[in-house]
């Protein structure tokens, strides 16, 4: 999910670091206040373990392998805003060190893997475990939180990718840029993330949280902190939607093809909406045309009804046991 | 002397059944390419291509932005040709990894971009392999020709808080540390999955549980020891002086910005 330079219009990161500077502040701030200041070699060596994280390579079907993010993860265990700290300095060590990851894209990694992954799987996953407080909850909680934490920020990249060629063409019409349109960035990028990585990713997660649990229970315990709202995944949607706004309103002053922008960007801000939150997944939505899109948005459509009905069941199991 | 009994004389061939475990090599062979890339820049006893450290990063970031914005082939060309110089003057070693991560990221960018091509797009898939060649040459030789530890340094002369920097130094010694030790784990492993593993998401989930706990007692040891040699939470870090090397560079690097402004 590493963004390379070159793919991103260089305008396009300058929005996305500028949209990042707000959460890094906010996140240093936090990490300040629950941390004592000289306990701060702890993100160092969260940050190192974050690295690491992300070498390892997990089995898939069929014998060949991929490797997970751990973002979701790393936030359970240490926290979102650390999370977010930890994943920015992995981040900026691969760009610089690795070659992994644009230097230029930098801030659009960022806001992908370090602000949407972490914080859209830790509230995901604390919304879940508030609800269902079992121990199955609290697992149930970290698979969707890791899942939809992971296919938020592969959305999210696809997003970034498609609208390179509706803002940035040379005069001949040429992208310049990533060529690829929303149409067929969302499908490439979603679909792997939503039927392989994904599921992965929520394995990996869970599998980690359950040995860390059991052979250290006090280390894996629940963080302290407000109870989570229903209008988180809106609050999301609209942090998230933010920085598109502001590239969209691009199209102003640019030279690209009025008619393409409202044709195609018209529908972004639902596509969005469809996957980050809940409450938004109305059925009136106008994907009429775009067959790719209304591929992604049912798979959206499946997967949100598949976390519901899992959460249902695990609820109704809960019940009759806290009657007998 | 006794007769050896029949039973030990028999052979006993043992043939485990085969499993398809390529996840556990594929981990160790990231993790022993990582350390190895660690042990590299930590045996570079002086900097190559000697100019201080502030003024490499800050070159590195303003050719990636000139390279970026480009719309011309001139110019995207003349960073390849000055990119093939530095390279050239690197020692085999070090330009035979260079040029393995350029060509690994322009094949990449080649093969994502091949469908673009196909359906008419001309301008991409020349610029953008290109493109994405000359920016990881620059990048690579900035991180393959300067020891990290001066090069976290030198983010200390663009403003970047002590704190962050103190971050970044533990992190890249630390995943030095853990790395090992995770190294160890994934052999621990390979060398008890003889035959068919059943469980490899759960010894895998293990051996990085582990690695988590271990990271949680490795920062308590680092903060107890911080604080007996009397961390009190502030860091500085020193700083580099520039020389005439470096005014050298730049007045090159003044060349380059009026060139690409001269063939846009």
């Amino acid at each position: 999910m590493h963004i390379p330079d070159n793919y991103l219009s260089p305008v396009t990161c300058a929005v996305m670091t500028a949209a990042m500077v707000p959460v890094w502040a906010f996140a240093i701030k936090k990490v300040k206040k629950e941390l004592p200041k000289a306990k701060l070699p702890q993100l160092g060596i969260g940050a190192a373990l974050t690295f690491l994280m992300m070498m390892y390579n997990v089995p898939l079907p069929g014998g060949t392998s991929g490797h997970a993010v751990g973002g979701t993860l790393i936030a359970i265990l240490m926290g979102p805003s650390a999370a977010c700290v930890c994943v920015s300095v992995a981040l900026l060590l691969q760009a610089l060190l690795f070659g992994d990851g644009g230097i230029l894209s930098f801030g659009a990694n960022c806001f992908n893997m370090a602000f949407v992954l972490p914080f859209a799987g830790y509230y995901l996953y604390k919304f879940i475990r508030e609800r269902v407080k079992s121990k199955s909850g609290e697992y149930a909680g970290a698979i969707a939180g890791s899942y939809f934490g992971l296919v938020f920020a592969a959305l999210l990249t696809a997003v970034e990718f498609g609208l390179q060629p509706l803002l940035f063409r040379d005069a001949a019409g040429q992208p310049l840029y990533c060529p690829y349109s929303l149409s067929v960035s969302i499908p490439a990028m979603v679909i792997p993330h939503l039927l392989v990585a994904g599921p992965v990713e929520a394995a990996f997660t869970v599998l980690i949280l359950a040995f860390v649990k059991k052979v250290s229970p006090d280390l894996a315990e629940p963080l302290p902190g407000k109870k989570t709202r229903g209008v988180w995944g809106l609050l999301l949607a609209l942090v998230c939607a933010a920085p598109l706004g502001l590239l969209a309103s691009g199209t102003a002053w640019g030279e690209w093809g009025m008619d393409e922008i409202a044709g195609l960007a018209g529908y972004t801000p639902a596509g969005m909406a469809s996957g980050f939150s809940f409450n938004a997944l109305l059925p009136d939505y106008s994907v009429s045309g775009l067959p790719e899109v209304l591929g992604y948005i049912l798979s959206a459509v499946l997967g949100t009804a598949i976390l519901v009905i899992v959460f249902k069941l695990i609820a109704s199991r809960k019940k009759p046991a806290g009657q007998h | 002397m006794a007769d050896i009994p029949q039973w030990l004389t028999r052979p006993e061939p043992y043939e485990p059944p085969k499993d398809r475990d390529r996840f556990l090599d594929r981990s160790i062979v990231s993790f022993v390419t990582l350390l190895s890339r660690f042990r590299s820049q930590s045996a570079l006893e002086r900097d190559l291509l000697w100019v201080s450290p502030v003024s490499k990063l800050a070159a590195a970031v303003l050719y990636v932005v000139l390279v970026s914005l480009a719309r011309q082939f001139g110019f995207v060309y003349l960073m390849l040709a000055y990119a093939a110089v530095l390279l050239a003057l690197l020692p085999a070693r070090e330009l035979r990894r260079c040029l393995a991560g350029a060509f690994a990221a322009a094949a990449l960018a080649y093969l994502i971009l091949l469908p673009s091509a196909l359906a008419g797009s001309r301008y991409s898939i020349t610029m953008i392999p290109a493109k994405a060649f000359v920016c990881v040459s620059f990048v690579n030789l900035l991180s393959r020709t300067t020891r990290w530890d001066r090069l976290t340094g030198a983010l200390r002369r663009f403003r970047f808080p002590d704190l962050f920097i103190f971050v970044i130094d533990i992190t890249i010694k630390y995943i030095a540390l853990l790395g090992e030790f995770a190294l160890q784990m994934l052999y621990a492993l390979r060398l008890r999955s003889v035959g068919r593993n059943r469980g490899k998401y759960g010894s895998l989930a293990g051996a990085a549980g582990t690695l988590f706990l271990k990271s949680r007692a490795m920062s308590e040891e680092l903060y107890y020891a911080m604080e007996c040699r009397g961390f009190t939470g502030e860091y500085r870090t020193a700083r580099v002086r520039p020389t005439w090397r470096d005014g050298v560079f730049w007045a090159l690097n003044a060349g380059l910005v009026l060139a690409y402004f001269a063939l846009s």
